[in-house]
């Protein structure tokens, strides 16, 4: 597969116009540990968000998700690998996404500056999660 | 209002202008190609197409929020007191607004994405692939009608 021209048709058939036949015979190009990788951390998400988002919102009301609730919460160790796995597979997920995303509206310096800038910052991000985690289950 | 609560109110203003920029970049970039930002040359097409656009919007506003409540829960790091500080402004009308459209997005980014993974490893049809989308849709709609009303209910006493 050869990489999105700068120079496109005025009609250039998308990813989702393609048929069946033409899509799963195209060569897995470089980015297929990166398509799985988006694919299984979404899969994984699908169940710890929505999990998470009714916890915080419809189980317990958003106005007593405070401190004690959260510490509460994260004496559990199933909670605690709970958050640790969102934590991680979300950033990944964002990531990935996000780098092909780029790949879409940027070319040359400006998609790999914006690539590596979203690892860094998901990165920065999985750090302060996890420390917070940590902090808040084990202080 | 307390200090953290400014500077979260200031990062949540970040979070709504880099989704509205976002959108500019996206439409703008869709709009190229001659066949309008949401048309196309079927049902199947048209239907594909607003389902890619608002994945990515979808993907990126979730992203753009993530990014602020890590650092909200980060606090907690800093003191207890200042994740308290904080915290309230989730309860408050404005903010419950909010997160009923993030409930939205988050349903449709998931029911899209499973719908993806359906396509992708059962090789469906483009038939059932609509199906599919119109059936997420329907779902997004009362699920996330019925968790806003849940969200929404203690502001009605």
């Amino acid at each position: 597969m050869t990489a999105r021209s700068v120079t496109t048709p005025a009609v250039r058939p998308a990813a989702w116009e393609l048929t069946d036949a033409s899509a799963v015979d195209a060569e897995p190009a470089e980015g297929t540990v990166d398509y799985v990788l988006l694919r299984v951390t979404g899969l994984v998400l699908s169940v710890l968000v929505l999990g998470h988002f009714a916890v915080t919102h419809f189980v317990t009301d958003v106005a007593h998700d405070d401190s004690a609730f959260v510490a509460r919460r994260l004496t559990s160790t199933l909670w605690v690998a709970w958050d640790a796995t969102m934590l991680g597979a979300a950033l990944a997920h964002a990531a990935l996404g996000l780098r092909i995303g780029i790949a879409d509206y940027a070319t040359g310096w400006r998609r790999r500056v914006l690539q590596r800038g979203v690892l860094v910052f998901a990165a920065a991000l999985f750090v302060l999660g996890a420390l917070a985690i940590g902090r808040i289950a084990y202080a | 209002m307390n200090i953290p609560q400014v500077v979260f109110l200031c990062g949540l203003a970040l979070v709504l202008t880099a989704v509205a920029a976002f959108t500019t970049i996206i439409v703008r970039s869709a709009s190229r190609g001659g066949v309008g930002v949401l048309g196309g040359r079927t049902d199947y097409a048209r239907g594909g197409r607003a389902a890619f656009l608002a994945h990515r919007l979808t993907g990126f506003g979730i992203f753009a929020f993530l990014s602020l409540h890590i650092l909200d829960v980060a606090a907690y790091s800093v003191s207890k007191r200042v994740y308290d500080d904080v915290q309230p402004i989730y309860g408050s009308p404005a903010l419950r607004v909010f997160e009923c459209a993030l409930l939205f997005a988050i349903l449709f980014h998931t029911g899209n994405g499973l719908r993806l993974l359906a396509v992708d490893l059962a090789r469906l049809s483009p038939s059932a692939t609509s199906f599919l989308l119109r059936l997420v849709v329907a779902v997004v709609g009362v699920a996330g009608t019925a968790g806003s009303v849940l969200i929404l209910a203690p502001l009605f006493g």
